[in-house]
């Protein structure tokens, strides 16, 4: 049993951490909003300079983990750039990226990036896909834009698993983020004389959100785990990673509002940036209800590859 | 990464499921009922375990064990678990009263118990909590009144489980009182049949037999029946505390039961409501969340790296998915016909794994504990 990263692959997230924070951290998605034509000539440049369009995560192991890290340490700074579904690039065909689109309303937060996008349906068939002109500014739609689908050849099952796998794990990093800035924030802000974090009804709403966030993480590892040894039910774990984390989000981002109190609603705080962009994310490709019902009806009676998952082994 | 526990834990998984299926009654719930004959089952698969080299199989081979891997005694915690403990109360001598005799005791008294506890014949049971020290421990009041050569041990233990059957009592008492509470606390190894020793059954819905009252009237103990140093009792306690860290591995039950559902109603499964079936699945990944937490306290106590926080994280998951988990379970047999023979076995099943799971976020440390613990981590680290 190995349940980390391996080293390189954590070396790589520290190093995406600090070349994105160099580059303007908190900055970039602040700027990308108030300038929308800009955002990819800030980025892209910075995740060259990384080496990510040299990663392939279908290669081998460390490029996947390495992947994994790097879309993590994107989250953390709420990096308004579509690292996950680059770095899910089919081997075939000329596309910059691969995105999982629901069979309603297809759409992703690629809006005005001018790349060819592949796409794939929750049942593995695929697209060429167009994004449409932004619908609104960014304040509003946080870059996310309609897709044209046209019909192309299907998508391996561990292509799929990792477009639904990867964007958790930039999930992951916000919810990283949000922890790290309530927990700051509650230490400093002192109410009745004495620190918001010496309260017990402050501690346990915390806690709570913690276990959500550390859940996820394992979870997320786990999914990875499932494609890189070319599990069959891939996809089932992806989709059981993708209902904890959005169900994850929900938790951490409530009891991140709250408390931060009002400061935490306003342009100045990092967690009002965060809370906004972390939406496309929870609700594309598709929200809680939807992707639990998906996954419900891939179990079947089936249920989750676990300790119990041959039928005979759960009646003793 | 690599979550695979690898062939060897595969094969021992397979073992204990078949030792599990030959030698456990099938209607097995637990050794704590009105029938005799459950504890007698309990009793007969220890010294079976034991005859097979698998009851202490992560004790050092000087004390009969074989040092078996973490992911070994894993795979032993969940299999024995999800099939009701079929060790009955002896999985707490194993887990963790033997190996703080190995690190505490004396040669006689490791000599005296170790044996006893590896060819499973001992019941053991832990006096801890009083009525007015739970959560709040260190507060305790049984006192040890010294007396010539010894001590005289008088007060009141509550909640200990196994009492009414066990030979030895792990006893935590006073023997000072100084300022801070923690301190003048000592552990003393009690015979069960010592004079002035009463037990009590507390009938309660886990099962007869769980928990009980124990009573202390002038109990004599010496230099000789005290584990560690006296006065140093509590930096034992946390030791208790930290075999005990990964706990009950109740995860693999709640994943057992969930698996088991579809299969138990057969064509009835698809008829029950969607959300109903959805929240099972939901149950499902909330049941791998918790055996991953679990496998990542266990790798990270392998490493030496393990903080209160990681296993508090772990335990506040677990504990929540075994009644949340239940409450699920019971909607779905209470919506499907169960007179069938395995549906039948299934329900039951479901309804002590209800009863026993409302414990869940109070037995062995509150789940507010965990939070304390957790939050203590988690605000420290900032």
């Amino acid at each position: 049993m190995i349940l980390e990263l391996c080293e390189e692959a954590q070396d790589f997230g520290r190093s995406a951490l600090g070349a994105i924070e160099a580059a303007g951290g908190d900055r970039l998605v602040q700027a990308a909003e108030a300038d929308p034509a800009q955002r990819q000539a800030a980025i892209e440049p910075v995740l060259a300079g990384l080496g990510a369009w040299q990663l392939e995560p279908r290669r081998n192991l460390e490029e996947m983990e390495a992947a994994a890290a790097l879309c993590r340490s994107a989250g953390h700074w709420a990096l308004p750039y579509p690292v996950a579904a680059r770095l899910c690039r089919p081997a075939a065909g000329d596309f910059d990226g691969l995105l999982v689109v629901s069979d309603v309303e297809p759409a992703a937060p690629v809006a005005g990036l001018g790349l060819r996008w592949a796409a794939a349906g929750l049942d593995g068939q695929g697209y060429a896909a167009t994004a449409r002109p932004a619908p609104a500014a960014p304040r509003r739609s946080a870059f996310v834009t309609r897709l044209d689908l046209q019909p192309a050849a299907r998508v391996d099952t561990a292509d799929l698993a990792l477009a639904l796998t990867l964007p958790c794990w930039t999930l992951l990093g916000m919810l990283d983020r949000a922890m790290a800035l309530t927990c700051a924030y509650v230490l400093e802000r002192q109410q009745f004389g004495q620190p918001l974090a010496s309260f017990q009804g402050v501690q346990f709403q915390l806690t709570d959100a913690e276990v959500e966030r550390v859940g996820v993480e394992e979870l997320a590892k786990y999914a990875l785990w499932s494609i890189e040894s070319g599990r069959p039910d891939a996809v089932d774990d992806a989709l059981a990673l993708r209902a904890a984390a959005v169900e994850a989000a929900e938790i951490v981002f409530r009891v991140a509002h709250q408390l931060h109190g009002a400061i935490g609603f306003c342009d100045e705080t990092t967690i009002s940036w965060m809370s906004r962009y972390s939406a496309p994310l929870r609700r594309l490709p598709l929200g809680l209800t939807a992707t639990r019902t998906e996954l419900t009806r891939r179990l079947g009676r089936q249920g989750l590859a676990g300790l119990f998952s041959s039928p005979s082994s759960t009646s003793q | 990464m690599d979550f695979d526990m690898g062939d060897g834990v595969a094969g021992l998984r397979t073992r204990l499921r078949e030792l599990i299926r030959t030698e456990v009654p099938e209607d097995y719930l637990g050794a704590f009922t009105d029938d005799p004959a459950d504890l007698e089952a309990a009793q007969r698969f220890c010294r079976l375990l034991a005859e097979q080299g698998l009851l202490c199989m992560a004790w050092p081979e000087e004390w009969g064990g074989r040092g078996a891997s973490p992911w070994e005694q894993t795979a032993v915690r969940e299999e024995m678990w999800a099939h009701h403990e079929p060790r009955g109360a002896q999985y707490m001598g194993v887990n963790w009263v033997g190996p703080t005799i190995m690190r505490h005791g004396t040669p006689e008294q490791q000599r005296q118990h170790l044996p006893a506890i590896a060819r499973g014949e001992v019941i053991w049971c832990q006096g801890f909590s009083e009525p007015n020290a739970g959560s709040d421990l260190a507060s305790l009041q049984t006192a040890a009144r010294r007396d010539g050569d010894g001590w005289r041990v008088s007060g009141q233990k509550i909640w200990t489980s196994y009492a009414t059957m066990a030979q030895w009592c792990f006893l935590l008492c006073r023997t000072s009182s100084e300022a801070k509470k923690q301190r003048g606390l000592s552990i003393f190894l009690v015979p069960m049949t010592a004079p002035g020793i009463e037990v009590r059954p507390i009938r309660a819905m886990m099962g007869p037999h769980h928990l009980n009252e124990v009573f202390l009237d002038d109990v004599w103990v010496t230099e000789a029946d005290a584990l560690g140093p006296i006065g140093e009792g509590w930096t034992v306690v946390q030791e208790v505390l930290s075999f005990e860290r990964v706990g009950i591995a109740r995860y693999a039950r709640c994943e057992r039961l969930l698996q088991w559902a579809p299969v138990a109603l057969g064509d009835q499964w698809e008829a029950l409501p969607e959300e109903l079936r959805g929240s099972w699945a939901r149950m499902l990944v909330r049941a791998r969340r918790a055996r991953l937490l679990a496998y990542r306290v266990v790798d990270m106590q392998n490493r030496g790296r393990v903080h209160p926080g990681d296993a508090a994280a772990y335990r506040i998951a677990v504990t929540r998915l075994d009644q949340e988990s239940a409450e699920v379970l019971m909607e779905i047999v209470g919506g499907a016909d169960t007179s069938g023979e395995d549906a039948s076995r299934f329900r039951r099943a479901v309804e002590d794994h209800w009863r026993y799971s409302v414990s869940a976020t109070v037995a062995s440390g509150s789940i507010e504990m965990q939070r304390i613990l957790m939050s203590r981590s988690l605000l420290a680290a900032r």
